[in-house]
């Protein structure tokens, strides 16, 4: 395990989880404002937080009701 | 042109509101960096997923900068494309089915303009999304992987974002035709993926937009530089403006759902 931590250069590789987190957080924040959503809430948490990129492009894409 | 910008201003701020200029371009930035951490990682990706039997080695010829940059346009012509229509799918229909365009032009207000103000909104998202994409991937590959060349990578670049530009109006073409957005979903990526299919069978000489894709990896690849592409490009900013003129004229005639 040593080995393979100390062969990633973790400059590089922290931006990628730096912008799933902040995908994440906004997806998150836009939920808990959000008024009106398909499914419930809850659902969509789990799906944010599990999901990775995926979970909380499908929330802004399905879940968000207002799409005008 | 008072209109016009009034309307694109408009546009800006629905697509802020719905956050569209922040996860559109995210998710493209995200594809364009993962292709060269996974490429430069895959031998410890294999050595740490477990089921291999031991003393087992595998060994992979690391591949050139150039390779990794035609694999990222790859990524952007599946998980990309998809993203894109999705997002921009109910951009002409939307108001249309709730109303909103009814109130619109209950004001003697231009056609042209409304419609002009919403491929311009179509236009900067994904020309925004594809630069800060490809500019994370170059980035990352020189970093990880090695060199790549600079004016045959900037001519991909452009070609495949007209390709990107062709889809995003066949989405908002579709959208003036039709009300459900799985419908425009629909048959706007598929029509896109034909499109880009035929092009393995079609002859060269057909400068089907469908081509850009495929010239715009070879630029990246072939060693002997691909030809037809100005042919696609023309054609390719012909169907846009065909696309246009008839998603204009939809607009006027089909103001409401009712």
């Amino acid at each position: 395990m040593d080995t393979i931590n100390s062969s990633i250069p973790w400059s590089l590789i922290m931006p990628i989880i730096v912008l799933q987190l902040i995908l994440a957080v906004v997806g998150l924040v836009s939920l808990y404002k959000a008024e009106a959503i398909r499914g419930p809430k809850w659902l969509w948490v789990i799906i944010i937080l599990c999901g990775n990129i995926l979970g909380s492009v499908a929330y802004f894409i399905i879940g968000r009701k207002d799409a005008s | 042109m008072r209109q016009f910008l009034l309307f694109f201003r408009k546009e800006m701020l629905e697509m802020g509101r719905s956050f569209k200029w922040l996860w559109v371009p995210l998710v493209f930035l995200m594809l364009g960096i993962m292709q060269p951490v996974v490429t430069r990682f895959m031998p410890v990706i294999l050595e740490s997923s477990g089921n291999m039997p031991k003393g087992m080695t595998i060994t992979i010829d690391p591949p050139s900068g150039m390779e990794v940059m035609a694999q990222t346009l790859g990524q952007f012509n599946s998980v990309g494309l998809m993203i894109l229509v999705l997002s921009i799918m109910t951009l002409i229909s939307g108001e249309r089915q709730s109303g909103v365009s009814q109130m619109i032009f209950a004001k003697p207000v231009s056609y042209l303009s409304y419609a002009a103000a919403k491929w311009a909104i179509m236009l900067s998202l994904v020309t925004a999304s594809f630069v800060l994409g490809y500019a994370g991937a170059w980035y990352y590959t020189v970093q990880m992987i090695g060199s790549v060349e600079t004016a045959a990578a900037l001519k991909a670049a452009l070609l495949y974002m007209l390709w990107l530009w062709f889809t995003g109006s066949l989405t908002l073409f579709m959208s003036s035709l039709m009300n459900s957005a799985a419908g425009i979903a629909f048959v706007s990526l598929g029509a896109a993926i034909l499109l880009s299919m035929a092009s393995t069978w079609l002859p060269r000489y057909a400068y089907s937009p469908g081509f850009l894709p495929e010239i715009s990896v070879q630029w990246l690849q072939a060693s002997e530089k691909p030809t037809g592409d100005l042919g696609a490009a023309i054609l390719c900013l012909m169907c846009m403006i065909f696309f246009f003129m008839i998603a204009a004229y939809q607009v006027k005639i089909r103001k409401s759902n009712v």
